[in-house]
């Protein structure tokens, strides 16, 4: 693609499996995975229920034990760390005891930002982003759902990360207030060339979001690896729309039977 | 105020003078001693005696310089200990067992090795005191950190906090609740181990409080005078609770909407 023409790889997975031996017969979650991810990508992993896709960004993420490598501008991942941020499906990933824009701004506090002024500026900046300007004084409990999840990426981006990973998070969003948090993610994502890695089990939202598609198998394994060519904003009567659709959803619908 | 509040404070309010008319009523029958069960009148006066004779003041302010001291320590003792429980797992295994075995202690229960070896003297009465909140106060920090949604201590992972700073930035406020509750708890259970102790050896050369002017009403077979400084113990007690719990719960868990917890 054009715009990696002089990409460098951000993320390394070099043969990455994943068991948690929780059983004389546990599976591998994850079998020998391989994945690359440039600066400024945008990829999307569908999968069928239980085929590892969580599990694999919460590796990437640093919240479990693997075998294999993961690096991070070439540095392994072993823990949680700010280079990679994790945006959750739960609403209640935000702290119910500080404000919008005390969630946004604590992150960077703990981090070495101590200046105040500085981080007026970069909460009020993320939140205006996001589309929640003036919403900086009130508690998470005051929010709905799609306003939670807007903060959570405003958190985010404003830590400034490697890589945003995106677990489901407008998984249970009405579909109204998905298809505008698609949008406004596109956008987003062009203004501040984040690479962005995103998990859903929606084909819609796999093509509007992702400039890659890959679809993992029920064994772990990814089964498609496509770039997706189709200009955005991409809607279902968007040219090629329909075939990567009909593409991916029977290899989905041959996951489902291979069971 | 909300009408249920109000509807709330009437029906205390009712209930309060009836139980005075009542009483009033009861000891003006002459069917019981006047001596053993004091007019409302009387106890009123013993009350005001207590603050303008016999130096109540001075006798409160020597209980609460105490107490607060033993709640001070003991509180950050029940914050320190508990936090490590949660960083180290044998910790909180060894922890747990302590504080599972020391909480069934009754303070009193110790007071005779205390005294044994520390003596007679202010630092015995703390120590009870502190015996008396760090347990239950570390029960419900424990069990509380360990009730917090995952989804808190793996946000706060997830902007890079680890350790004591995980403790104090999510486990913490996250458990606010029962640290509330636990603070309630051990403030009542001090107060009662303060009374005791003070009831049982008296003085400690260097003051009294409320436990010992008690035992001395009781001593000079003033009644009235006992009843007086009970009623200062529950005033006491309702300004803590007004003045300090729940302002304490207004401005924590019930404005972050983390009351149904």
């Amino acid at each position: 693609m054009m715009d990696n023409y002089n990409a460098k790889p951000v993320l390394q997975i070099n043969g990455l499996t994943k068991n948690y031996h929780d059983g004389p017969n546990s599976r591998d979650i994850i079998r020998d995975l391989d994945i690359t991810v440039n600066q400024g990508d945008f990829l999307t992993i569908l999968g069928p229920s239980g085929c590892g896709k969580t599990t694999l960004i919460r590796c990437i993420a640093g919240f479990e034990d693997f075998e294999g490598e993961i690096l991070v501008d070439g540095k392994a991942v072993r823990e949680p760390g700010i280079d990679r941020f994790m945006v959750f499906q739960t609403f209640e990933q935000l702290f119910p005891w500080k404000t919008v824009k005390n969630n946004i701004t604590y992150p960077l506090k703990m981090n070495g930002v101590k200046d105040r002024d500085e981080l007026d500026r970069i909460a009020e900046e993320h939140l205006e982003l996001v589309g929640l300007a003036g919403k900086g004084d009130l508690y998470p409990h005051q929010l709905s759902g799609g306003m939670k999840q807007r903060v959570a990426i405003a958190k985010g981006l404003a830590l400034n990360p490697k890589i945003i990973l995106m677990d489901e998070p407008f998984a249970a969003l009405d579909a109204m207030t998905r298809n505008k948090l698609q949008a406004e993610l596109v956008k987003i994502k062009e203004r501040e060339n984040a690479t962005v890695i995103f998990i859903t089990h929606n084909i819609q939202e796999a093509l509007t979001l992702g400039s890659r598609v890959m679809l993992m198998s029920k064994q772990g394994e990814i089964k498609i690896n496509i770039d997706n060519d189709i200009p955005k904003p991409v809607t279902p009567a968007s040219e090629g729309y329909g075939e990567m659709w009909k593409m991916l959803n029977d290899a989905l619908w041959e996951e489902d039977e291979s069971e | 105020m909300s009408n249920d509040l109000k509807t709330e404070l009437r029906d205390q309010i009712i209930f309060i003078v009836c139980f005075i008319a009542v009483w009033w009523i009861v000891a003006k029958m002459g069917i019981v001693n006047p001596k053993l069960f004091p007019t409302p009148g009387a106890i009123g006066q013993a009350f005001i005696t207590a603050f303008a004779k016999n130096g109540m003041i001075s006798f409160v302010g020597y209980s609460m310089g105490l107490i607060v001291r033993g709640l001070v320590i003991g509180i950050g003792l029940a914050f320190i200990c508990s936090a490590l429980a949660v960083v180290n797992r044998h910790f909180y295994a060894i922890y747990n067992l302590i504080v599972s075995i020391m909480d069934l202690l009754p303070g009193v229960a110790l007071l005779p090795l205390v005294i044994c070896w520390v003596g007679i003297g202010e630092a015995t009465i703390i120590i009870i005191i502190i015996h008396s909140i760090i347990w239950p106060m570390s029960r419900s920090l424990i069990d509380g950190f360990r009730a917090i949604p995952n989804i808190y201590v793996e946000s706060g992972r997830n902007i890079g906090l680890r350790g004591i700073r995980l403790v104090t930035g999510v486990y913490l406020p996250a458990a606010f609740a029962s640290v509330l509750s636990g603070l309630r708890v051990g403030w009542a259970r001090a107060w009662r181990g303060l009374i005791s102790v003070e009831m049982i050896f008296g003085t400690t050369g260097t003051g009294a409080g409320i436990g010992w002017y008690i035992l001395m009403r009781r001593v000079n077979y003033d009644i009235a005078g006992v009843f007086g400084a009970l009623i200062v113990i529950i005033i006491i007690g309702i300004i803590v609770e007004y003045g300090i719990f729940r302002v304490l719960e207004r401005n924590t868990v019930k404005k972050w909407g983390m009351t149904a917890q």
